[in-house]
Parts: structure tokens; C-alpha cells; sequence
């Protein structure tokens, strides 16, 4: 695939980033039912496995993940949040997710866009300054319904094959 | 309290606990055909867990015989030989150190008196299965698998043995800062837990009350294994049609009987593989439930590593395969929601046990619920098995095990 034609204009450039920035704010700020919003009912949310293998053996394990989620899942997590004995994140960690190296495809369907978006999230828990840092990169597949856009697929492919943090207690 | 993370006790264990006990490895069907290779853990170190080209499986020190290099550096694979990276001493896919020109390279001008081929094979396990279940241990002296498992066999056969099952994909991995005995003790013997822990499942409306928890029945087998069955009193199984006849030809009919009224198994095999069945929940008005496996890797005193498996049934239904593994994925493993919660507090513990006070003044904790209640008579199922899962008695019988071995001198 080439990647050196500019395939989107400036103005669907500006879109897209800007959704991504806005969703970082929606999640560091924990406003979980905004951030439901930016899915499209039929979103399937994933994170595969990442595996040490001999070259060219795929580090990327698919049969299985971290996530595999649809909209009623994801909402069941977001509604478990809100309660008052979701004790994993009450009090909530402090987050920071850094979106960067935005990438952006077009696709075989005229209305859906892929998007690849580095992460690199810092996450602090506890009172002794610790803290983990949850590096990936997101696939996302990018659907205008209307004049928004919205996520239709999720796959996050996360740089550790043994998670360094004790839980995925916050979202990718 | 201060046994939970103490280092001077973990390097016990290291000497005297993992190297004297049966260690639960990996599932048969991660071992595709001849060759075919995953990198486990026995204690801290190192294994190879490999179907030689004879179909056996075998387990060898992941450790080359001339300077101890890692033979295998990748965590699965396929391979005809172990070549070692470092000097390139070969070695067959049983262990054996190979002929004069693939064993060592030069061999004839590097070792020109000779090489004893016989003394320079691979370091390897005991080796036993049950219900594709592969365990090792390097005690030459200790009974076998069959007898060390005991009464826990027939509960293992609900789960492992009802039907041909299979890992999906490979286990997820990931590192907990907690010490490896407290989620191998909560998997033993606390249903307790769930009433307050997983609450979230009756606020939102998914269980009433603790009846997840509570309903069914707590068994204490002997050699620190244990486990809870929760059941449930409706006609129907909540486990897919399609698979009942394999189910009844696998199963004794008194099995079959209980696996028709599981809601939901938990359990542990000394010292730290843990298995569940997780609570059935309704998605999209199908009963579903993703199959678990767990070893709690020690990687420190106060640290370990998860390694959590979903197992399926190889013949079972697509619809059952994907609910099954979605269900496994969103309520336990690294983002599930249970687990999350689970993660947390053995942290807290482990810190708490880290304090001075815990190590120079000793603190201790309260394992006293079930004391005094009798075995039920008539249960179909071996072990103590006592009625309802609010017991402790399989976790007394687990730290007893544990301390067993632990004040054991080992033999000169």
C-alpha cells in the first residue's frame, strides 16, 4: 500500500483528528456516556495478543484478546462504572492519552475511512507516584453517518506480549 | 499475614514448594503436531514444553548444556531441533544431544578426544497428563499425577473432560504486583468474596442477591485442592443442546447430572492453577459462559504473572464459540470486569503484607468460616464436600499443604 498520497482532504484530516482528540478528553475526563456516543451500533472493540516470535512468524494473535466488545458490552462497562462498587476504579486512576501519528486511508466504501492512531497512555494509581504506561496502536474504521463521524471497528494492538499494568480497567 | 509476600519466604518456596510439587503447563492442544513448542515457567525457571517427533511431550529446562543459553527464545513455535543461538550445540526434538555434525559445530577440531553425548542431553521433567491437562515436576521421588490430583479428578472432568476441548488462541499474560499465593487462595475456597467484590452484578441488575456466590456446594479434597460449585434447580442445562451427547459419553451419569445443574465452578490445583467456570449470563437470550484456566506465575515475592486461558469445546456450535469467548473476554481476563476488581484488592493485601509490622510482629487472619460443619453423606462427588460455598475448608487444607512443604528439609 502506498502511503505517500495524501488521500483526504484537509478539511476530513481536521475531522478525524479532532474526533480523536475529543474522545482522549471524554475518556481522561471520565465522561464515559459521552464517549459511548462517538460508536456506531454495530462497533466490534478488540485488542489482540501480541506474541515473541521468530521473524517472519505474526506477532499478533487475533483468535483471542483483551477486548471483545460490542456496543451492549461496552455500555455494561460504562453503567458497571457508574456504580458505587466498581472498587478497580474508585477512586479512578489518573490518565493521560496521548493520540498521535494519525494515518489516514481510504477504504473500498465511499462513507468509511481507516484511521491508525498511536497511543500511548499514562495511567497513575496509588499514593507512592507510580505509574504504567500502556503503548499501542489503534485501527480504527471510520463511518459518516450523516454529518458525524463514528467508530465502526476498533482493533488496538497493545506493544507488550505480558501487560505491564495489573488491569485494562481503563479503555484503549 | 506476612507468609503472603515475605521474601525470605518466597525463596522457600522456590527451594522447596515448586521444585517438590506436580506444576500444571499447558493444554495439549497447544501442542499441534511433531515439533510444535510452548515456553512455560516451572517456579522461575525456564521450560520447554515440546511434542517430540515421536508425538510425546516432553518437558526440558529451557537451558543449553555448554554455557546454560536459552534454547528457546520465542514464546511458541514448530521446530525439527534446538540449536542454541550462542555456540550452536544442537539438540533433537527429544532431548538429545545430536551426531558429531550437527551437535556441536566443529566438534571434530574443537573436541578432538570427544564428546560423552549421553551426559550432554537436555536436562527434562516428570511428565504426566490428565484431560490434556500437562504437568511436570522435576521431584523424581514424589507420587504420581493421578494420585496427587485424587478426589479433584472427578470435578476436573466437568470442565475438562466432557467434552474434546481446546485453548482459543493463546493465553493472556500480564503482570499483577501481588503474591502469587493470595488469588490461588481465593480461588480455592472464597465464594465469599463475590457478595462484595462483584456486587456490581446485583446493582446492575445481572444476579439477585449473593445467590451466584452462595447456592451449591464447597469441596475440600485432599493435597491442597479445592473448590465451589454453584447450581442452579432449573429442568434445562445451561450448557448448549448441541453438546449434550458428548457430554453423557464422556461423563459418569452422576457427573453428567451435576453438569446439568452447574451455574458456575471455581477452583484451584496446589499450588497456583486455577480454573472457572464462570457464572452463566444471558446474551441475546442464549445462557453463556467462557471457560477459564490460570496459572499465577511467581515472578517475586510480591509479584506474579498471570497466565489466563479460555478453553472451548472443539465440537461445539459457532454460536456457543464466539458468546463463550466473548463472555470469558469481558467478564474475566485483563479487561474483564471481575477480574478488575479481584486485581485490586491483592495488591492492597500484598502491600499490607509487606509492612514491618506484618514481618516482626506477627498478624494474623481470620480462615475460620465452615469450621465445625460436617461433609454432607450423600453428595455423588469424593472430597469433603460441604453444602453451600460459604467454607473456608479447602483453603485451611491449601496453606496446610503449603506450609507442609515449606518446613520440609529438602533431602542431601
Amino acid at each position: 500500500m502506498t502511503r505517500s498520497a495524501i488521500q483526504v482532504d484537509l478539511e476530513t484530516r481536521l475531522e478525524i483528528s479532532d474526533f480523536l482528540v475529543q474522545e482522549a478528553e471524554y475518556l481522561d475526563d471520565r465522561q464515559y456516556e459521552e464517549w459511548l456516543t462517538i460508536f456506531a451500533p454495530d462497533i466490534h472493540y478488540t485488542a489482540p495478543i501480541r506474541v515473541h516470535r521468530k521473524s517472519p512468524a505474526s506477532d499478533i494473535v487475533d483468535d483471542i484478546g483483551h477486548f471483545d466488545d460490542d456496543f451492549a458490552s461496552l455500555t455494561m462497562r460504562v453503567k458497571r462504572l457508574r456504580t458505587d462498587v466498581a472498587w478497580a476504579e474508585d477512586p479512578p486512576s489518573h490518565t493521560r492519552r496521548l493520540i498521535t501519528n494519525i494515518r489516514i486511508r481510504l477504504t473500498d466504501i465511499a462513507d468509511e475511512l481507516d484511521v491508525r492512531s498511536n497511543l500511548l497512555m499514562f495511567r497513575s494509581r496509588g499514593d507512592r507516584g507510580s505509574y504504567d504506561l500502556i503503548a499501542g496502536e489503534r485501527q480504527d474504521r471510520f463511518r459518516r453517518i450523516g454529518q458525524e463521524w463514528k467508530i465502526a471497528r476498533r482493533r488496538a494492538i497493545l506493544d507488550q506480549s505480558s501487560l505491564g499494568t495489573k488491569n485494562l480497567g481503563v479503555f484503549l | 499475614m506476612f507468609v503472603y509476600s515475605d521474601p525470605d519466604v518466597y525463596e522457600l518456596e522456590l527451594e522447596r514448594v515448586f521444585p517438590h510439587t506436580w506444576l500444571f503447563l499447558a493444554h495439549a492442544s497447544e501442542l499441534s503436531g511433531p515439533g510444535s513448542f510452548v515456553v512455560r515457567d516451572m517456579g522461575e525457571q525456564s521450560v520447554i514444553v515440546g511434542r517430540g517427533d515421536d508425538d510425546v511431550v516432553r518437558v526440558f529446562l529451557n537451558s543449553c548444556r555448554h554455557r546454560g543459553m536459552k534454547l528457546a527464545c520465542e514464546d511458541f513455535g514448530q521446530v525439527d531441533m534446538w540449536r542454541c543461538q550462542y555456540h550452536g550445540f544442537t539438540y533433537g526434538s527429544k532431548g538429545d544431544f545430536m551426531g558429531t555434525l550437527l551437535g556441536a559445530p566443529f566438534e571434530r577440531q574443537a573436541y578432538p578426544q570427544g564428546l560423552d553425548r549421553k551426559a550432554l542431553s537436555l536436562i527434562e521433567a516428570r511428565v504426566e497428563t490428565y484431560q490434556g491437562l500437562i504437568f511436570a515436576t522435576w521431584d523424581k521421588k514424589i507420587a504420581p499425577l493421578s494420585d496427587f490430583l485424587g478426589d479433584v479428578r472427578w470435578y476436573l472432568d466437568l470442565l475438562f473432560g466432557r467434552a474434546e476441548m481446546e485453548v482459543v488462541g493463546v493465553p493472556q499474560k500480564w503482570v499483577v504486583p501481588s503474591g502469587w499465593k493470595l488469588p490461588a487462595d481465593n480461588f480455592t475456597s472464597d465464594a465469599y468474596h463475590t457478595a462484595t467484590a462483584h456486587s456490581f452484578m446485583a446493582r446492575l441488575n445481572l444476579t439477585k442477591g449473593v445467590d451466584f456466590g452462595r447456592d451449591g456446594y464447597h469441596v475440600a479434597p485432599d493435597n491442597g485442592h479445592g473448590l465451589g460449585i454453584g447450581t442452579h434447580s432449573d429442568d434445562e442445562s445451561y450448557f448448549p443442546p448441541e453438546l449434550q451427547e458428548e457430554y453423557r459419553s464422556r461423563l459418569s451419569e452422576e457427573q453428567y447430572e451435576l453438569l446439568s445443574h452447574l451455574k458456575n465452578l471455581h477452583g484451584n490445583v496446589f499450588p497456583h492453577m486455577s480454573f472457572l467456570q464462570p457464572n452463566f449470563i444471558d446474551i441475546d437470550g442464549k445462557k453463556v459462559s467462557g471457560l477459564m484456566l490460570r496459572v499465577w506465575q511467581p515472578i517475586g515475592p510480591d509479584k506474579l504473572q498471570v497466565w489466563s486461558w479460555h478453553l472451548i469445546e472443539k465440537n461445539g456450535p459457532d454460536w456457543w464459540k464466539k458468546a463463550a469467548k466473548a463472555a470469558y473476554v469481558q467478564t474475566f481476563g485483563s479487561s474483564g470486569m471481575f477480574d478488575q476488581d479481584d486485581t485490586e484488592n491483592w495488591e492492597a493485601q500484598t502491600r499490607n503484607s509487606n509492612t514491618a509490622l506484618a514481618r516482626d510482629e506477627e498478624i494474623m487472619l481470620h480462615y475460620g468460616m465452615g469450621l465445625g460443619m460436617e461433609p454432607l453423606t450423600e453428595f455423588p462427588g469424593p472430597g469433603h464436600v460441604f453444602d453451600g460455598k460459604f467454607s473456608e475448608a479447602a483453603g485451611r487444607k491449601y496453606w496446610r499443604t503449603w506450609l507442609d512443604l515449606v518446613l520440609k528439609e529438602p533431602e542431601k
